[in-house]
């Protein structure tokens, strides 16, 4: 009868396996992974400048990503356009994206990363049925620094960059301006791109805007929370490694709170200098917070707000200075988490 | 400046597990989205138009039956309903909407499974399916650049002249073998010339959208000009046979429209409208390059460089030439389906085409979305829910007093130009001709050209990428933006309109 016993995974075994695993995530979350996302215009190779930038250590890894929609067959009216897809291919004709891909590299060998000289590598994996799949090429330094450039084949870009997140984890998601970003309310049912990723995003995001890069300067927001506090720390850290100028910011609502929010901010100054960090300004304006971080940062190369966290339901009646900040602010926002 | 270091990965931004995204852990926003990734609520808000579909199609049915409807009518139309609402929506793949057809039929109509298993298989079925098969046999032949050649020698090098060329070439072709097939054949003609011209695609912007719009609005445009021009011609001559065509009366022969009548009709539009396409792509995209002598020397090398016709691509073209001399010279004896068959049986004998290669580039479910939408078209003449549609709908025309005449053409064009826009032209082809012949019945006009309305309409789908098949082909490309169909399809609309509503006034009349 022992055809049908059962037969268990020894406990030895079992181990080894979880602590490969174990290895395996360790390693991946040792360096410091930056998502930058293109879609093809001018625009968009900003998130590739600030990948570059926002990445000067050497265990860092930069996926540059641009998601193409699924060739869908329904439309075509029973040719599906993967025929005229394949047949594009074979005269000679490029997917869109490839050329995007390139320019990229291009902008990332001006940023001084020297890839013509690392080892390189290609991957491809059938995905969605289409034979065209996920394409990726891999540079690696002889130092560990790793470009990849992503080409991902999904039903909608949104979803094709949250998907990537599990291959990652990534710390950082570097995305375009939006084109638009609905009301809170709205959003429920009709979010851009850009909105619906930075909404669901388990990591930091940065919304990267044109011309913020000549600017100097992290303008951190100071909140006054414990959350606020850890996002001080953590991207101040970011601007420390990357030589940029920190300057914290609070708000005080009314007049009377600003002695509150001034406090607030030697806390976080005195925690930063802690750690040895010291050149940081501070600065607190009175109004209201959205409006008041949107002007202070106007110069600065990058608004830091840290998440709130809040509830979909407390967002619709309240609203995120998070999101209002990342959708009027005139230079880039990165929402940490 | 501190000389402290910190290492990014761990002091820095965080990049949390994937594993614990999928976790309900943290408060807040997160949370939700972690909840929802777990138990999908999302599913419910994607699927919502199914749903809504359903709850129609019950309330409907709740509903009274309205005075001149039979209770079977009533069915058939809360199933069209239900159909349309998916057609329109997609809120589950259209083949799935097929398999509901076939399944309501039997269930809530209560039609034996054999009766609606033969409904589905007609000729105008098996001659989409030929067609598709041959669709794929021909893109595989790569005569691309061959064509691409041979409208050079025709038209010279002017970018004027070579833009009309392809719209000639694509739109004589994708008359014959549905604008799909020429569309993905011609694609690497129109990315050949605009990449040899030059390697940066914003140099090429307006060039692009020129050869390509020509490919794309040429098919369309030509898609009407034979009933193997698109799936949607062969199920209204599907129709006509059905609705009107009585074996023991000699006087309903001429509803059975064979290959060549149907060209008598709708050829000479395909004609008239050719000039204005070059004419109006021109006009909204001014192409950076006047002339591409550079790209057609290379293109030449290209061909030197392929050596004559091989056997395979002489014998491709006799095979493609039996099949278009069979529908027009046979079709009537051998019926339409057959002989597109016949040729996709040609292609596999000879080995010019694997059957592989068929099975994955035609797209088998919308053969079986196109059974079904006809099966259920039938239905709804033989319950009289056609009828009663086409009742109503000519006593709403009557104030306006469109319901007759060119008032009523007008009516019809407008309606199914609406409804191909939501849709794909196939099934809104299937869902109003049932509807529009029985309104040519009752307003007294003739079927034949109530239906070419109809037919001919569901092609004016040109201002968006999903409108027409060759115009997701092309925007495939990557040169093309969504915006590029709006700004130049309208003007292709009202053109199309104009050039219709004129050879229905008169030159229908006289056949």
């Amino acid at each position: 009868m022992g055809l049908f016993s059962r037969t268990k995974l020894s406990d030895r075994s079992e181990q080894a396996a979880q602590k490969t695993l174990a290895n395996i995530r360790a390693r991946r979350r040792s360096r410091f992974r930056v998502l930058a996302c293109i879609d093809g215009t001018d625009a968009s190779y900003d998130t590739v400048r600030f990948a570059a930038r926002l990445t000067p250590q050497e265990n860092s890894a930069i996926v540059v990503f641009y998601v193409r929609p699924i060739d869908k067959g329904a439309q075509s009216e029973g040719l599906n356009v993967r025929v005229a897809r394949q047949n594009l291919l074979e005269a000679g004709g490029q997917l869109p994206g490839l050329q995007a891909l390139k320019k990229s590299l291009e902008i990332l060998k001006e940023e001084g990363l020297d890839v013509d000289t690392w080892d390189r590598d290609t991957d491809h994996q059938d995905a969605w049925g289409d034979p065209v799949g996920d394409n990726k090429v891999f540079f690696k330094s002889k130092t560990g620094r790793t470009v990849v450039l992503k080409l991902k084949t999904a039903p909608d870009v949104a979803s094709g960059i949250l998907d990537q997140y599990h291959y990652g984890p990534y710390n950082l998601i570097i995305l375009n301006e939006p084109s638009r970003w609905r009301g809170n309310f709205k959003s429920i049912f009709d979010a851009g791109i850009v909105q619906k990723v930075t909404t669901m995003a388990p990591c930091s995001v940065l919304v990267a805007r044109e011309e913020s890069l000549v600017n100097e300067g992290f303008l951190i927001y100071n909140d006054g929370t414990p959350r606020g506090m850890q996002a001080i720390r953590r991207s101040a850290v970011l601007a420390h490694e990357t030589h940029q100028p920190i300057t914290l910011f609070a708000v005080a609502e009314t007049d009377e709170e600003r002695k509150e929010v001034q406090e607030s901010n030697k806390k976080a100054k005195e925690l930063l200098t802690s750690l040895g960090i010291h050149d940081v300004k501070v600065k607190s304006a009175v109004g209201d917070p959205i409006i008041q971080i949107i002007k202070a940062g106007a110069k600065s190369q990058i608004i830091v707000v840290p998440d709130e966290g809040h509830s979909r339901l407390k967002r619709v009646i309240t609203q995120s200075t998070a999101y209002g900040v990342i959708k009027g602010a005139v230079t880039s926002v990165m929402d940490v988490r | 400046m501190s000389t402290q270091q910190f290492d990014l990965a761990r002091e820095s931004l965080q990049a949390p597990d994937p594993r614990q995204v999928t976790h309900i852990r943290l408060a807040g926003y997160q949370s939700w989205v972690r909840l929802r990734s777990q138990i999908n609520l999302y599913y419910f808000w994607e699927k919502r138009w199914f749903f809504i579909a359903m709850l129609a199609g019950f309330l409907f049915l709740q509903m009274p039956t309205p005075a001149g409807l039979s209770h079977e009518g009533h069915i058939v139309l809360a199933m069209s309903l239900m159909a349309t609402i998916m057609f329109v929506t997609e809120p589950i793949p259209l083949p799935t909407v097929a398999f509901l057809i076939v399944v309501g039929q039997v269930v809530l109509l209560g039609l034996s499974s054999n009766v609606v298993a033969k409904s589905l298989m007609t000729d105008s079925v098996l001659f989409i399916m030929g067609s598709l098969m041959l669709a794929v046999a021909i893109v595989k032949q790569k005569l691309d650049k061959r064509i691409a050649w041979l409208i050079v020698r025709i038209t010279g090098t002017k970018t004027v002249w070579i833009a009309f060329g392809i719209s000639v070439a694509s739109g004589v072709l994708a008359s014959f073998v549905g604008e799909h097939t020429v569309a993905a054949m011609m694609l690497p003609v129109g990315i050949t010339l605009i990449t040899l011209t030059s390697d940066d695609p914003k140099k090429v912007r307006n060039l692009a959208a020129v050869l390509l719009f020509s490919i794309s609005y040429g098919c369309s445009i030509a898609s009407i000009g034979t009933p193997s021009g698109g799936a949607r011609n062969a199920i209204m001559v599907g129709y006509w046979k059905e609705f009107f065509f009585d074996p023991a009366n000699a006087d309903t022969s001429k509803f059975l429209i064979d290959y060549a009548k149907w060209m008598m009709y709708a050829y000479p539009m395909f004609l008239i409208q050719l000039p204005f396409v070059t004419l109006i792509l021109l006009t909204a995209f001014k192409p950076e390059y006047r002339d591409l002598s550079r790209a057609c020397t290379r293109l030449r090398t290209q061909i030197l460089l392929e050596g004559p016709l091989k056997p395979a691509d002489w014998m491709a073209i006799v095979i493609f030439v039996a099949v278009l001399y069979g529908w027009i010279f046979l079709s009537a004896e051998l019926g339409m389906g057959i002989i597109a068959i016949l040729g996709a049986i040609g292609f596999l004998v000879a080995g010019l085409v694997r059957w592989d290669d068929i099975n994955s580039g035609v797209n088998w479910g919308v053969v079986w979305l196109y059974a079904a939408a006809i099966s259920l078209g039938v239905q709804m003449k033989n319950t009289g829910a056609a009828g009663w549609i086409a009742e109503n709908f000519v006593a709403m025309l009557e104030p306006i007093g469109a319901d007759s005449g060119i008032g009523l053409w007008a009516a019809v064009s407008a309606l199914t130009t609406a409804v191909t826009n939501t849709m794909s032209n196939g099934a809104a082809v299937a869902v109003l001709g049932p509807i529009v012949l029985n309104l040519a019945e009752v307003a007294g006009e003739n079927p034949i050209i109530i239906g070419f309305i109809t037919a001919v309409s569901s092609a004016f789908a040109y201002l968006t990428v999903v409108g027409t098949p060759a115009c997701t082909i092309v925007y495939a490309s990557g040169y093309l933006k969504t915006t590029d169909f709006l700004k130049v399809g309208w003007r292709m609309a009202v053109m199309s309109t104009l050039v219709l509503l004129l050879v229905a006034t008169f030159y229908w009349p006289f056949l």
